[in-house]
């Protein structure tokens, strides 16, 4: 054991409450240690000094004034809960008071506002729906069916047939130049 | 004639109930007193008055305020028993209330110079009064060097580190276990071991040369 080992475990060894090989191990060290003998020697004789300091007693009126402490306390306690009561029951009374108040008021302006009228219900009954007859609305379309055409390809014959032209126009004129 | 014997009685059941509060441990006192045994609190007095007392003067060093704060730890306690939480030590839990105390009026006094300056002043004149403690039958020179080895010890411990100073006095003085040391300061194990370690060291180192 070197001394730093013994350091760290001088104060359970002042308690006396290492294991029995550790407490062997610092016997041995004090033993061999001169130093740590002197320091360990230093501080068993402090502490035993600091132990033996005569104990101090309280003084003769320590439980008189003591009783006279607790008694005004209790009072202090007593006048505390009184006030936090009073408090209390003043507190509940504004809540009250203020509710009482809101209700008078609400009742008041409630019977002075004119009451709504009371009106009839009103009874009333859907129109039967009107059915009107399909007509066409293209009477060209319908000439032009009776003529033994379809409608649609008779359509876009007609609608390209300056297109083709102009087309073929177009063509013949490349070939031209 | 009557009310002669039913005094009696009733002395003799008042002495019956104080002995068997004297039989009793803290735990079992504690609920003795919830229970509404108004006696049972002046056995918890009578049970740590003098420890609390000496464990707050070592820590703060003046003797009357002392008092008062020990006053102040059983009025809280009366006050406040109701919320003690009685799967823990009873000791434990007055001896972090009376350390807490000790703790702020150090506070205080380094905060306030002046309180600071009565304080040391009254220790000085508490010098000039005849010790209580020592034997008035014994030698003047004797008297004079236990009185003088008393105020080397005090000053001694005095000059400790606050901090320190609480772990060591609960260790050295009221003989508490690391656990509660730890409890009552609210530290750690570790930190507890290693001030105490450190406390006592310089307290050897402080004391050494008035003594060698």
């Amino acid at each position: 054991m070197d001394c730093r080992e013994f350091n760290e475990h001088h104060l359970a060894f002042v308690d006396d409450t290492l294991a029995g090989i550790e407490l062997v191990r610092m016997q041995l060290h004090v033993a061999e240690c001169t130093s740590c003998a002197k320091q360990d020697a230093k501080v068993r004789r402090a502490l035993l000094l600091f132990r033996n300091l005569p104990s101090i007693e309280p003084s003769a009126d320590f439980s008189e004034r003591l009783e006279a402490r607790l008694r005004a306390s209790q009072n202090d306690n007593l006048f505390l809960t009184t006030q936090r009561n009073l408090r209390r029951g003043a507190i509940a009374a504004t809540v009250a008071s203020a509710m009482m108040l809101g209700y008078i008021g609400t009742t008041l302006y409630q019977s002075d506002m004119p009451r709504d009228l009371v009106m009839p219900p009103v009874v009333a009954t859907l129109p039967e729906p009107d059915f009107t007859p399909i007509t066409t609305s293209a009477p060209a379309i319908v000439t032009s069916v009776s003529a033994g055409l379809t409608l649609w390809p008779a359509a876009v014959f007609a609608e390209q047939v300056p297109v083709s032209f102009a087309h073929s126009n177009l063509e013949l004129a490349n070939y031209t130049r | 004639m009557a009310d002669i014997v039913r005094k009696r009685v009733v002395s003799v059941e008042g002495a019956t109930v104080r002995e068997r509060l004297q039989a009793m441990d803290d735990s079992a006192v504690v609920t003795a007193f919830l229970g509404g045994e108004e006696r049972a609190f002046s056995e918890l007095v009578t049970r740590y008055q003098t420890r609390l007392l000496n464990f707050v003067y070592r820590t703060i060093g003046d003797r009357e305020k002392a008092e008062d704060l020990v006053q102040e730890v059983f009025i809280r306690v009366y006050r406040h028993l109701h919320r003690f939480d009685r799967s823990k030590k009873f000791s434990t839990w007055v001896y972090t209330i009376a350390s807490n105390l000790a703790k702020n009026e150090l506070r205080n006094r380094s905060r306030n110079p002046l309180v600071l300056f009565q304080t040391v002043q009254k220790n000085f004149q508490d010098e000039d009064r005849p010790l209580q403690f020592e034997d008035p039958t014994s030698r003047p020179d004797d008297m004079y060097r236990k009185r003088h080895l008393r105020e080397i010890v005090e000053e001694s411990v005095a000059k400790l580190p606050e901090h320190h100073r609480n772990v060591f006095i609960l260790r050295e003085l009221e003989g508490k276990s690391y656990e509660e040391i730890a409890e009552i300061t609210d530290c750690n194990l570790g930190t507890v071991k290693s001030r105490l370690n450190r406390a006592r060291n310089s307290f050897a180192e402080i004391i050494a040369p008035y003594v060698d």
